[in-house]
């Protein structure tokens, strides 16, 4: 008797029916929106896996039909300075990500844990700098390194992005949160200030740092602008300046699946990153939204 | 008690690099920016002074008024759809129902790859005998649709490109707002009689104020700069006949291809008014309290 499932009262059946529903059009209202937000994505990756032909079969091949493998990335590495776009970009990102975390946390301490004259104006002054976005400043960057003989030159790529006032602005409301009484029992032990900074105060910052890197590679990795002026040098050229050579050939059709290959390239870092730190690349995208 | 005075002076040392480095790359560029949009300069003789000429002309430059229009144009298809879609799908994810996450991380993909990438997709997508032109084509009873090379269509589908890439990350701020609201005041309502669409006006939609600011106010912003998806996407960098050709596009091409650096500069200043006006204006509807000192 025990195993008998007791009869399901009216208000209880309509209740598991209603939800039901519910379940069903929240489903195919979000199945079919998030696959849509999809698809270009897995045209992206699926078409890089095929020939050039196939890439304007219609109807379309979700799966490839002629499977190429790795060929078409294989050919973008052989005919093209594709290695060294990469390196370019990858160091280029590489240094701005530390610069930028560590002058950032430096700074950021500095205004929050210290009392120094001039500290609110010279706060203001980084704040403000927030509100210019890069595209204002590229003519007059651009004149200053070229005055500086900077131009085609990693110094010119790498130095305007070496340090980010929202980094500074990040660390500093991080920085409020390590205790004083910390600090000062460090200075009683008689450490220099400097020390305590790295010993104590940035130990406590990792995880505003961790987000901060992120979203700092991510901004770097994809930056267009001043590299697509700065770099004249084909071997200066960083990847997102680099893919354009392949769309934007006027005089034939480009080579879609290449094009595709490189674009899958390009991405696969930042999947990784977001694989494997989806929380700080989550809160570092959002506390970046004050950014611009 | 004057070491404790002589220590605040440390806080200068931490904060030397960075603010060193702001005045050079960035308050100098700032000044000269401003200096150059009064002269004519080429890069390969010394400025020439010639006071507002450069504003006053560009009263009566074709291809600025131009822009003015085209950023304007992309700055309302930019923000509005947007602010709406993120919110729809923030409120949709908000929910809970089986595939939640999955389908989560598959709305989120559109923002992983890079602007530029994200443009050369869409330069295949919507190839006249790309995936989209065969679908809507035989729809609308056009054979192939040239998407990007017409006058009409082209500056629409920098928006949707813009659009898709962008919604997620609109959305993740939305999702956040609607977290943050207590649970108590919607179970509240509901208890009042409520249902989900009246709570959702009266109770989480008020609440959620300060995100709605804050998510106009930085689309329109972000959308003011625009500049890669233009370039790339458009069959000519900001083409076909400039209707691409945003206010970032045309100093890139009074800078970089005609090396009019006043005219340039002097575009940069009113590009710069246009965006300190939208930053005043979140600052202070918005999010004023993370700006605060102490």
């Amino acid at each position: 008797m025990a195993s008998v499932k007791p009869y399901e009262s009216d208000w209880e059946f309509e209740a598991r029916l209603r939800r039901r529903i519910r379940h069903l059009i929240l489903i195919s209202v979000g199945l079919l929106i998030s696959l849509l937000f999809f698809f270009p994505v897995y045209l992206m990756v699926s078409s890089s896996f095929k020939s050039e032909g196939e890439i304007f079969a219609i109807p379309m091949h979700w799966i490839p039909h002629e499977f190429q493998g790795l060929r078409q990335y294989e050919f973008a590495f052989e005919n093209t300075r594709l290695e060294r776009w990469y390196i370019n970009s990858l160091v280029i990102a590489a240094v701005q990500t530390i610069a930028t975390v560590f002058f950032g946390a430096l700074a950021g301490y500095g205004f929050a844990k210290f009392r120094f004259p001039g500290r609110n104006i010279l706060f203001l002054f980084i704040l403000s700098i927030m509100t210019v976005p890069f595209q204002i400043l590229v003519i007059p960057m651009f004149v200053l390194v070229h005055q500086l003989g900077w131009h085609n030159s990693y110094q010119g790529l790498i130095m305007p992005g070496l340090i980010s006032a929202f980094g500074v602005f990040m660390m500093r409301q991080f920085a409020y949160s390590v205790p004083d009484e910390l600090l000062d029992a460090a200075r009683i032990d008689g450490a220099s200030e400097f020390s305590i900074f790295r010993r104590i105060a940035l130990p406590m910052l990792k995880p505003a740092a961790a987000s901060l890197a992120i979203i700092t590679f991510l901004f770097s990795w994809n930056s267009f602008l001043w590299p697509l002026v700065i770099a004249q040098d084909r071997d200066l050229v960083t990847l997102p300046v680099g893919l354009t050579y392949f769309s934007q050939s006027l005089d034939r059709e480009p080579l879609w699946a290449v094009a595709m290959a490189v674009s899958t390239m390009a991405t696969i870092p930042v999947i990784l990153l977001f694989v494997f730190f989806q929380r700080y690349f989550i809160e570092g995208m959002m506390v970046s939204g004050i950014k611009g | 008690m004057g070491l404790v005075q002589k220590r605040q002076y440390y806080g200068l040392l931490f904060v030397a690099p960075a603010v060193i480095f702001f005045a050079i790359f960035f308050l100098y560029p700032i000044v000269i920016g401003f200096g150059l949009s009064l002269t004519d300069f080429t890069l390969l003789k010394p400025p020439v002074w010639v006071g507002l000429q450069n504003y006053q002309d560009l009263l009566n430059d074709r291809l600025f008024l131009k822009s003015l229009n085209v950023t304007i144009g992309f700055v309302l298809g930019s923000t509005v759809p947007v602010w709406f879609i993120s919110l729809a799908m923030a409120v949709l994810f908000f929910q809970r129902f089986p595939g939640r996450e999955l389908m989560k991380v598959l709305f989120f993909t559109p923002l992983l790859p890079s602007v530029v990438v994200v443009s050369v997709i869409w330069k295949l997508l919507l190839h006249p005998s790309g995936i989209l032109s065969s679908v809507i084509g035989p729809i609308v009873g056009q054979m192939p649709i040239k998407w990007l090379f017409d006058l009409q269509l082209s500056p629409i589908m920098s928006v949707v490109v813009h659009d898709w890439h962008i919604a997620p990350f609109y959305m993740i701020i939305w999702l956040s707002g609607l977290t943050s609201i207590p649970p108590e005041l919607r179970d509240a309502a509901r208890v009042d009689g409520a249902n989900a669409l009246q709570s959702f006006l009266r109770v989480e939609l008020p609440l959620l104020k300060p995100t709605a600011v804050f998510v106009a106010a930085i689309s329109t912003i972000r959308a003011f700069q625009g500049f890669s998806i233009q370039f790339v996407l458009s069959p000519s960098q900001g083409g076909p006949l400039d209707v691409n050709t945003t206010l970032g596009i045309v100093i890139w091409k009074y800078g970089f291809q005609f090396f009019r650096m006043g005219d340039a500069a002097a575009i940069s200043v009113v590009l710069f008014a246009f965006i300190l006006i939208f930053t005043l204006f979140q600052l202070r509807l918005g999010r004023s309290d993370d700006f605060s000192l102490s």
